[in-house]
């Protein structure tokens, strides 16, 4: 049983169609849909609690149709006097805009009624006392690793668990409800020497406490990311091939798929247009889709409108098959939705290039540089131009030389997608996304003259 | 006029009556939540209201209204603090809160109850910002047709603008603070922020470009001209990123230009110098106050006091009157930015910069509005002496590195400089430095002081708030450039 939820999933439901029945009364076709988390955090570091935080939070948000135009509001709260308030609101909104006929539910035969829901929930306690114990036993492996090497010192350890429900109903007699989890670990490392000090982290994230990496290696990762970005330098400025880590290239994947959203294409604001049946990558490239992963984080049997995703490629061998539409972004571009009004579900970037562990893709950068984060830094969605600042190894022979810092990289986006040589078996998974380690050809380093 | 017994009144009627609380109640909370010793015991009641309008395509199809409230409780024994907050405020939910904190302190008998705390409400109002109600709806018709106009002016500007979107997001938030040492005190703070984003097109190149208003004010506060000169930034940028060449690549002399880029001295000072990083040992300035971090000239301030800026608060979120406080004295760092927690703990006084993203965040040491004190020299001046370099305008944000001292931003408007004239502007680029050396680096001040137009933003920690940066132009003689040209 949860631990950290104080309202039931019929709470919700009822919530949701309450305000659903109050609208269609109004005259009105409406969606609604409830949220109610329970959450609990616990930071220790050198053996004290420094926060402990316990909390519940709740939301309702209406949409209605009303002849051709469309108003949305929420609330914290709902209670009956809240949910009347905003379907109030919401009409009230729908009374002043201008008419939009790409605004409406979508057509009811497109709802997924029933269907598989994947599971998103996984009964684990996570009371404070479990998550005290949990940020306790990584700040004990934390001291021991300090204690072994007088470069480290301890940053705070965090064990966070959220629980929650969700539900949502509409005018066409829609009502789902759904269960999930989410459990997360990190652990900061700061390091010191002669040239400067640094930080690192290593964080797990899961939808059950069991799948969470053990304490000993999280913190082992964070101080080992500490210990590697110690003595770290500029390089000159030059160009040569980069070698983005795994999580790293995650942020680079986000990327792509941001700019195959919906909103992104019709609004213009997306570096590449009219993509679909366009080669955009190297074609060894697959990127393929999954809503239905058992507890994945990304995973859900449908969105926010009531439309279920479907397994499926957006890009094979670098060719665009799809984009992720919701029924109004569908709408302004002639098609229809395909269940991702909520953003993308699971991602997996995929290669038939040679590929090999880490080490083999080193082997691959020869002499260049990696990559391993992003200190700051912007993608121009319009132009595709993209700058960052960027820490790293510096590479020669396929062996790491020194730790980098104080450098830029700098490209734009369909160059760097169709210079992608390479994708790392080394895959990780961050969020949404998974992709190994990705290899691009050639780009522009900045750093001292 | 604002704050004081006004505020109190607004906050007692919005906040305390619908859910049935009063001085006793509060009182009552307050006196459990600090039953267990503790340093520092807090509640804070908050609500806000938000009303958006967004035209996209020429019209405006879209309109949202939200509105949220709750209250945070807080008890903190040292550095050890817990925390706990609700939506719902009636007086059970508050002592079940309240309760919650009192378990995770692990203070002892939980059931330990103090006296109530007798409460002092703070009179003393300011006059930074008014109390109105910038969400009401009566103004719709009004902002729905600032926004076409907002399309039109964007349009008649240029045929290669080819997408306008423009928002409109007017906010009220009521809060209530009252602590253990007895402080009870209310503010009402009224925030409308107006943007526009344009893209232009032409020859299968595209180009973004974007401009904001922001006002502790309603629809009143947007006149004509104001309005006008914003979209005319936008299509300009727009305009000019579609001839812009590629950026150049490796360290040169940089000009940064009035207002916004003072986001360079948040990011590479301000940040920096918060009281939490300063306790923690985790600074890259820590231990170097009364040093000379800066050339003779340089002077950067923390004020939260100044009218209508968008960092402004009338009390902080712990009920603290804002400083102004001077971060670097003509070279020389002299002061931090603290919060009650951390200043209680360094044996040091709030300087009223004690700021939390909602009632469901903790408070921390955050900036209001921050900024590079006027010099003497002309900007004019300071383009010319530049022999080959960049000019930077326009930033599309920033971060920094509090260990290390690294920052970073982007530029979004930008031109490369020969020979003392603009002579093309270039794509973004992202700069980097180190606070402490761009700071020694910066050899020309201007004395063209400028704030930001009221959407500059700080995230710290996950929470986001409103602040506002300025500064005049200067030239830092020593960045890195990130383009993509050698």
């Amino acid at each position: 049983m949860s631990e950290l939820l104080t309202h039931s999933e019929t709470d919700l439901r009822d919530a949701a169609a309450l305000a659903v029945d109050l609208a269609v009364r109004s005259g009105a076709k409406a969606r609604a849909s409830v949220h109610h988390e329970g959450f609990a955090k616990i930071a220790v570091r050198n053996g004290d609690v420094e926060t402990a935080e316990r909390s519940g939070s709740q939301g309702l948000g209406i949409t209605v149709f009303h002849e051709g135009r469309q108003g949305s509001a929420s609330t914290a709260g709902f209670d009956r006097t809240a949910i009347e308030r905003v379907v109030r609101e919401a009409m009230l909104i729908a009374g002043h805009v201008q008419p939009d006929p790409d605004a409406d539910l979508p057509p009811a035969d497109s709802l997924a009624f029933s269907g598989p829901a994947p599971e998103l929930y996984a009964d684990s306690p996570r009371s404070p006392d479990v998550l005290l114990d949990a940020a306790q036993a990584m700040d004990r492996a934390t001291s021991e690793i300090v204690a072994s090497d007088n470069r480290l010192r301890a940053g705070e350890t965090v064990a966070v668990a959220t629980e929650g429900l969700w539900a949502l109903a509409t005018s066409d007699g829609f009502c789902r409800s759904i269960q999930r989890s989410n459990d997360a670990r990190w652990a900061v490392m700061l390091a010191q020497d002669a040239d400067g000090s640094t930080s690192a982290f290593c964080q797990s994230q899961e939808r059950r406490v069991d799948a969470l990496l053990p304490p000993a290696l999280l913190t082992r990762n964070a101080a080992d990311r500490a210990r590697q970005a110690l003595g770290a330098r500029t390089i000159p400025s030059r160009r040569c091939p980069v070698l983005f880590d795994p999580r790293t290239a995650s942020t680079l994947v986000g990327e792509l798929a941001g700019a195959l959203t919906g909103r992104a294409q019709y609004r213009k604001m997306s570096f590449l247009p009219d993509p679909i049946g366009r080669s955009v990558a190297a074609p060894h490239l697959d990127l393929l889709e999954d809503p239905f992963e058992p507890l994945g984080l990304a995973s859900g049997g449908f969105d926010s409108e009531g439309i279920a995703g479907s397994p499926r490629a957006i890009l094979r061998q670098g060719v665009v098959e799809g984009l992720f539409l919701s029924t109004f972004s569908g709408r302004k571009l002639g098609l229809a939705s395909t269940g991702n009004a909520d953003g993308f579900y699971n991602l997996r970037l995929t290669s038939s290039a040679a590929s090999g562990d880490w080490q083999a893709m080193l082997e691959m950068l020869g002499t260049g540089l990696v990559v391993t984060e992003f200190q700051g830094g912007k993608t121009d969605p319009a132009s595709g131009n993209w700058t960052q600042a960027v820490k790293g190894l510096w590479v020669e022979g396929g062996r790491v030389v020194h730790a980098v810092t104080d450098v830029t990289l700098a490209s734009n986006m369909p160059a760097m997608l169709t210079g992608i040589r390479a994708v790392g078996r080394d895959v990780e998974r961050q969020g949404a996304i998974r992709t190994g380690s990705i290899l691009i050809d050639d780009m522009q380093v900045g750093g001292k003259a | 006029m604002n704050g004081g017994d006004l505020a109190l009144a607004r906050a007692r009627a919005v906040l305390l009556g619908p859910a049935g609380l009063d001085d006793a109640a509060i009182s009552r909370a307050l006196g459990h939540l600090a039953g267990g010793g503790a340093d520092l015991a807090d509640l804070y009641f908050e609500t806000t209201s938000l009303r958006t309008w967004r035209l996209e395509g020429g019209r405006v199809t879209n309109g949202g209204f939200s509105m949220r409230q709750g209250v945070g409780a807080r008890a903190a024994h040292g550095g050890h603090v817990s925390f706990a907050h609700s939506a719902d405020m009636r007086e059970g939910a508050l002592q079940d809160t309240v309760r919650a904190v009192r378990a995770l302190a692990r203070d002892g008998d939980t059931a330990a109850h103090q006296q109530g705390i007798a409460l002092n409400r703070q009179a003393d109002g300011h006059e930074l910002y008014p109390i109105i109600d910038a969400v009401a709806v009566d103004d719709a018709t009004a902002w729905i047709a600032l926004l076409e106009r907002i399309d039109q002016l964007a349009r008649a500007h240029d045929p290669r603008i080819v997408r306008i979107d423009a928002n409109v997001r007017a906010q009220d938030t009521t809060v209530l603070v009252a602590n253990a040492d007895g402080l009870l005190a209310g503010d009402v703070r009224p925030m409308t922020i107006l943007a526009v984003m344009v893209v232009a097109e032409t020859d299968g190149r595209r180009a973004r470009g974007q401009a904001g208003l922001g006002r502790r004010a309603g629809l009143d506060g947007f006149d004509a001209a104001s309005v006008e000169t914003m979209v005319a930034a936008a299509v300009r940028m727009a305009l000019q990123n579609l001839d812009a060449i590629p950026a150049p690549v490796g360290e040169m002399p940089v000009v940064l230009g009035p207002g916004y880029p003072g986001v360079l001295f948040h990011e590479a000072v301000g940040h920096g110098l918060e009281g939490d990083h300063h306790r923690k040992h985790l600074s890259a300035f820590d231990g170097k106050v009364g040093e000379r971090i800066a050339a003779p000239g340089v002077t950067v301030i923390d004020d939260g006091g100044i009218a209508g800026r968008l960092g402004s608060l009338g009390i902080d979120d712990e009920g603290t009157a804002p400083d102004r406080t001077i971060l670097v004295e003509d070279g020389v760092l002299t002061g931090l930015m603290q919060d009650r927690l951390n200043a209680g703990l360094m044996n040091a006084r709030s300087t009223g910069n004690g700021r939390r993203q909602s009632y469901a965040h903790l408070p921390m040491p955050r900036m209001t509005n921050t900024f590079l004190a006027n010099g003497q020299t002309d900007p004019a001046d300071i383009i010319a002496s530049i022999d080959r370099g960049i000019y930077a305008t326009e930033f599309d944000g920033g971060q920094v590195d509090i260990v290390t001292g690294r920052f970073n931003f982007t530029t979004i408007e930008a031109w490369l400089v020969e020979k003392g004239k603009l002579v093309a502007p270039v794509r973004g680029a992202t700069l980097i430095g180190v606070g402490h050396e761009a700071l020694r680096h910066i050899s020309m001040v201007g004395n063209d002081l400028a704030f930001d137009t009221g959407m500059a933003t700080c995230g710290k920690q996950g929470q986001t708030l409103s602040v506002s940066v300025g500064q005049p132009t200067v030239r830092i003689d020593r960045m890195m450039v990130g383009g993509q040209t050698g």
